[in-house]
């Protein structure tokens, strides 16, 4: 997307937005409602038209290649209706019809989104007749069919139970990791930190930050970053003797303390194994966030951040 | 690709029209139309066989209008106006093969069930009003042609106001509105003794510019 101006009468929805993501990448887009989080979206799939600059799809023009660009993408709107009476197997058969899936190929495909999202037994039902989160899940088997390169996804948590958001999040994370390029517009940042390696922060139609999101509990993408939690207030110089060189360790309160350490789950089990046998009485562990709601706040403003 | 395009939409259309149950309204023209001619025939006593004719088809043609009219306002103003066109406008398909999918569905199987039920009017007219003879007003085969052009012609008017109105029912009063109006103007003709040809031809005519503007403006439709 370069130079992208869009405008709703007098109102700037978009403007001189440029930004690119590469295939394979997954990026957040992080803005408050009105930003333009929606109108991005429907830019790069083709629902609305730019007032000025240019937005490719991987490498088609929206407008001069409308439909090669659209065949490279799955697109799930935010609140796209739906046809209360047709079931999820015509509207994903449909789908995949359209994108040119072989017949003989079709039950797979089709069951193959349906099963990924765990709905494949609720696709006889008529849309009309299914639970938010079930519509959701089927119309975003929709969007996955075929396996396209690219997800194009407008809040797809929205009206999920937290069950379902963890198992969508999973969902999302095993579709990048095999190389599927997702961009995810999201009030909740726990989607973007959960499945993104990037996120964009969008303001008043303008681009406001670029940043890359460290996984969850990760340091600088080289380590690890855990809060330990005690039973007996930190003794910081002790708990530096024992976690050895490589880590270092700081108080984060009174019974918490943040260590640092390079490595995985191997690094991390040494250390906690050491911290118990020196007789800290530890009593939970978490990952510290990349805190990616403090950079929100810092560049998009208090509006909207969860 | 795009016939493959246009097929899926056709096929889509006709999912939507069983699943909706909006299939059934097409026995309308087929039933009602032959089984209410054959009782006005009876009623009436109608004396000769093109009367009845006649008869046959306005009864049969104007059932046949109420349901092309309800089936085309749903096929586009029912997926705009609940915005389902979210998810069929970012399928990787040329916009008229979708418009050209669904309305030659809902258009054709309405002239479709009005030609069948015209038929059977004809059987049952030959039947029961077996005289023969009187002063034709309309050649019943003038008449069926008028009234496909006019089915016609009524589709691409409803087509039109619900691309424009984004609406369905609204699309629908169009639809109503003009039927009623072309009727009205069709009868004024007929009773001056000025209904000719010329009349159907506008129809289709205006149909066409109607379709046009259709396909351009539903190619270009934003969200």
């Amino acid at each position: 997307m370069r130079g992208v101006t869009k405008r709703y009468g007098t109102l700037a929805a978009l403007s001189d937005v440029t930004f690119s993501i590469e295939q394979g990448e997954a990026v957040g887009y992080l803005g408050p409602n009105g930003s333009g989080k929606t109108t991005t979206l429907k830019l790069f799939s083709g629902l609305t038209r730019p007032d000025g600059g240019e937005v490719r799809v991987a490498g088609h023009d929206i407008r001069s290649a409308r439909k090669m660009a659209l065949s490279k993408i799955g697109v799930l709107v935010e609140t796209p209706g739906i046809l209360p009476y047709v079931s999820g197997m015509d509207l994903l058969n449909h789908v995949a019809e359209v994108k040119g899936v072989p017949l003989n190929e079709r039950p797979s495909a089709v069951n193959g989104a349906a099963s990924s999202l765990g709905v494949k037994d609720q696709l006889g039902r008529p849309l009309g007749s299914l639970s938010t989160g079930l519509l959701r899940r089927i119309l975003l088997a929709a969007a996955m069919v075929g396996d396209p390169a690219i997800l194009l996804l407008d809040e797809p948590t929205l009206g999920l139970d937290p069950a379902a958001r963890a198992d969508l999040r999973v969902t999302l994370r095993g579709l990048h990791e095999k190389g599927t390029t997702i961009f995810l517009t999201t009030h909740l940042i726990e989607d973007v930190e959960e499945v993104c390696g990037r996120v964009l922060f969008l303001r008043d139609g303008r681009i406001a930050g670029d940043e890359a999101v460290s996984p969850v509990g990760s340091h600088e993408g080289t380590g690890r970053a855990i809060i330990v939690k005690t039973v007996d207030p930190v003794d910081l110089a002790a708990a530096t003797g024992l976690i050895g060189n490589t880590a270092t360790a700081e108080r984060r309160s009174e019974r918490e303390l943040v260590i640092r350490f390079p490595g995985g789950d191997a690094a991390q089990s040494d250390i906690l194994r050491s911290l118990v046998t020196g007789g800290v009485r530890v009593v939970g562990v978490a990952p510290l966030g990349p805190d990616l709601a403090a950079r929100y706040m810092t560049t998009v403003g208090r509006e909207e951040a969860v | 690709m795009t016939s493959t395009a246009l097929l899926a939409n056709i096929r889509w259309e006709v999912i939507r029209l069983i699943r909706s149950r909006r299939v059934f309204l097409l026995s309308i023209p087929l039933v009602a139309g032959p089984a209410g001619s054959a009782i006005a025939f009876l009623y009436f006593h109608v004396q000769y066989e093109a009367t009845a004719m006649l008869l046959g088809l306005i009864v049969t043609g104007g059932l046949s209008t109420l349901v092309m009219l309800d089936l085309t306002a749903l096929t586009v103003g029912e997926e705009l106006s609940r915005r389902a066109h979210f998810t069929f406008f970012t399928l990787p398909q040329e916009r008229w093969a979708m418009l050209a999918g669904r309305i030659v569905v809902a258009l054709g199987a309405s002239i479709a069930v009005f030609a069948l039920g015209a038929g059977l009017v004809s059987v049952l007219a030959s039947a029961l009003v077996p005289a023969t003879g009187g002063t034709i007003t309309i050649n019943s085969a003038h008449m069926v042609e008028g009234i496909a052009v006019m089915l016609v012609f009524l589709g691409a008017v409803t087509l039109t106001a619900s691309i424009i109105t984004r609406s369905a029912s609204e699309a629908l009063v169009a639809g109503i509105l003009s039927a009623v109006v072309t009727v009205a103007v069709a009868g004024y003709f007929l009773l001056q003794g000025t209904l000719t040809m010329l009349f159907p031809a506008v129809l289709g005519a205006a149909a066409v510019a109607a379709f046009v503007w259709s396909f351009v403006s539903y190619s270009a439709l934003e969200s």
